[in-house]
């Protein structure tokens, strides 16, 4: 029964959007303190090299070399974040995008470690790790009436839902309380907020270093889901599609973040009958939306609405 | 003694925007700081706060040196501003405006906030009853869930002292807090100051509107192109010639300008 609705491709879909939705939160993190950082690609390719690396060669643990990865991201993102907060806007993100362009270059030229633009192969799958540790246990995907590799993707779409409900829960967590209401008031006036007794530098750097955090513990998990990264996965392409997920969105609020990395995922797929026009299409989507609506699909004002909408709903 | 200025300059370039002030305020007193525009009032705001490092010269704060430390541990250390041209996080509610005021007064990091320990929940409810307690001092009360933009200018303006005083502050600075008020609301920002004196706050004031630096100063100094002109009370200060000059020797200059 279940065997028949589990479908592979949907569920690989799937794992995309949520690996998408945390990159995506990524950018929003640090753009919620007023901090533009299109560094998140290369955060992502640290973060994938370092448990990918730390698996293949060490032998280590799945989770712990995605443990590695994503706080190595983040060691460099207080490292690079110290120096680089004293730019602000249009300086910072220039400066984040040239961070990840090294960090790519890096990655081509370190042939030995990294086998340059050939790219790492034969990286430890996180599903079939699940699957060896589930049998370990005695338990067999027939006995719920699935296939082993249904068993593999959905195992991997489950550890991704629970992961980006964590990273949510955190974030929306941090926002409502003394530190959102920080880092929220350096976004919208950083000189007052700095009279208001915030040390600016301080929380500037944790957003960036969330941020940072985020972005490599989607690249270490993307690592060990496809199994194959090379270099051209981290370029400056993926910074810019990311930043769109949130900007699309909508970068004021949370869920602009994620509704974006969702909408943005699956309408290639869904437009793949169009073939080569679904991009055409992508395209003038961007362009009609950041002409009406900047500041984005969702906005604070837009879900005050839906929510009023729904209360007087619920009073009927 | 709250705070003494010693020898304050500052120069912009080759431009001397203060030169050699020095004044010293006593505890629980309003001192007003006057002068036509370009005096380099502002100027010594942003010297106290440490926006604008002074040129040389100090400031001793509760008998401390806090010249060239950051401006957010001033603030840690008692003093918190109003600005002249409002400075609101204007996105935010009335009352989370407020909270951001008591950042200082509270400690609560990253983890404690997203886990909610029992001492941050104390401490965040804390917050709210002393934020909503400002309001109601600065009868905003019922406004705390407007977004700050959205609050008429009087209302702003009394939003942006509540802000500063949830910082606890032994010194009050306000720039300017009278401008584009009317006299009904004018009034009323006195008996607030007065108020606040009451709580044993030291009150220093940048204010255009004379009848109201008149009425409510205990000692006023009087900023000429950057230098000191004068010190003394409200009489003194009205009855000194130079003051006078200063005032209406240039019609541009209009004293309430």
């Amino acid at each position: 029964m279940l065997g028949e609705i589990l479908n592979t491709y949907y569920l690989q879909i799937g794992s995309f959007i949520l690996i998408n939705i945390m990159l995506a939160i990524s950018v929003y993190v640090p753009l919620s303190s007023g901090q533009l950082s299109l560094g998140s690609a290369g955060f992502m390719g640290v973060g994938a090299y370092t448990s990918a690396l730390l698996t293949i060669h060490f032998d280590l643990p799945i989770v712990i070399g995605i443990i590695a990865g994503a706080l190595a991201a983040s060691a460099l993102g207080v490292i690079v974040g110290i120096p680089s907060l004293r730019l602000s806007g249009v300086y910072l993100a220039i400066a984040t995008l040239g961070l990840g362009e090294v960090i790519r270059v890096i990655f081509v030229n370190w042939d030995s470690l990294t086998r340059g633009s050939v790219g790492l192969t034969g990286i430890p799958q996180l599903g079939r790790e699940i699957l060896e540790f589930a049998r370990g246990v005695g338990f067999e995907p027939a006995m719920i009436g699935i296939k082993n590799n249904q068993f593999v993707f959905l195992s991997i779409f489950l550890v991704l839902l629970v992961l980006v409900i964590v990273i949510l829960w955190f974030v929306v967590r941090q926002q409502n309380s003394r530190v959102g209401r920080a880092l929220s008031s350096i976004n919208l006036d950083e000189k007052a907020a700095e009279s208001m007794g915030i040390n600016i530098t301080y929380y500037k750097v944790i957003s960036f270093t969330q941020g940072a955090f985020f972005a490599g513990l989607a690249g270490a998990l993307f690592a060990h889901v496809i199994g194959y990264i090379s270099p051209a996965d981290f370029s400056y392409h993926r910074a810019v599609e990311v930043l769109i997920f949130t900007v699309f969105g909508g970068s004021e609020v949370i869920i602009g973040s994620v509704f974006g990395a969702f909408f943005l995922t699956l309408m290639p797929e869904v437009l793949r009958f169009v073939s080569e026009f679904r991009y055409i299409i992508y395209g003038i989507l961007l362009v009609v939306l950041m002409a009406v609506r900047p500041q984005g699909i969702l906005d604070a004002n837009l879900l005050k609405k839906i929510k009023f909408k729904r209360s007087k709903g619920g009073i009927r | 003694m709250v705070i003494e200025v010693k020898n304050i300059t500052k120069n912009f370039g080759g431009i001397s925007a203060l030169k050699d002030v020095s004044f010293s305020i006593n505890k629980g007193e309003i001192f007003g700081l006057i002068g036509p525009n370009g005096a380099g009032k502002t100027t010594m705001f942003n010297m106290i706060t440490n926006i604008y490092e002074p040129t040389s010269g100090e400031i001793i704060f509760q008998g401390e040196n806090i010249t060239g430390i950051k401006p957010y541990k001033i603030t840690e250390k008692g003093i918190c501003r109003t600005y002249q041209n409002i400075r609101l996080f204007s996105q935010m509610s009335t009352l989370h405006n407020v909270m951001v005021g008591g950042h200082s007064q509270s400690h609560s990091g990253v983890f404690s906030s997203v886990f909610r320990t029992k001492a941050q929940r104390k401490e965040e409810q804390l917050l709210i009853e002393r934020s909503e307690e400002l309001l109601e001092l600065v009868g905003l009360l019922e406004h705390k869930d407007t977004i700050a933009e959205n609050l008429a200018y009087g209302q702003q303006r009394r939003l942006e002292i509540a802000r500063a005083l949830a910082s606890n502050p032994s010194l009050l600075l306000l720039d300017e807090p009278a401008a584009g008020m009317n006299e009904k609301e004018t009034d009323s920002l006195y008996d607030l100051i007065k108020t606040v004196q009451s709580r044993g706050i030291t009150v220093l004031i940048i204010e255009h509107d004379m009848p109201l630096v008149m009425k409510l100063c205990d000692r006023i100094t009087v900023l000429n192109f950057g230098e000191k002109l004068a010190e003394g009370t409200p009489e003194e200060i009205q009855n000194n010639e130079a003051v006078i000059e200063a005032y209406l020797g240039k019609e541009e200059d209009e004293v309430d300008a």
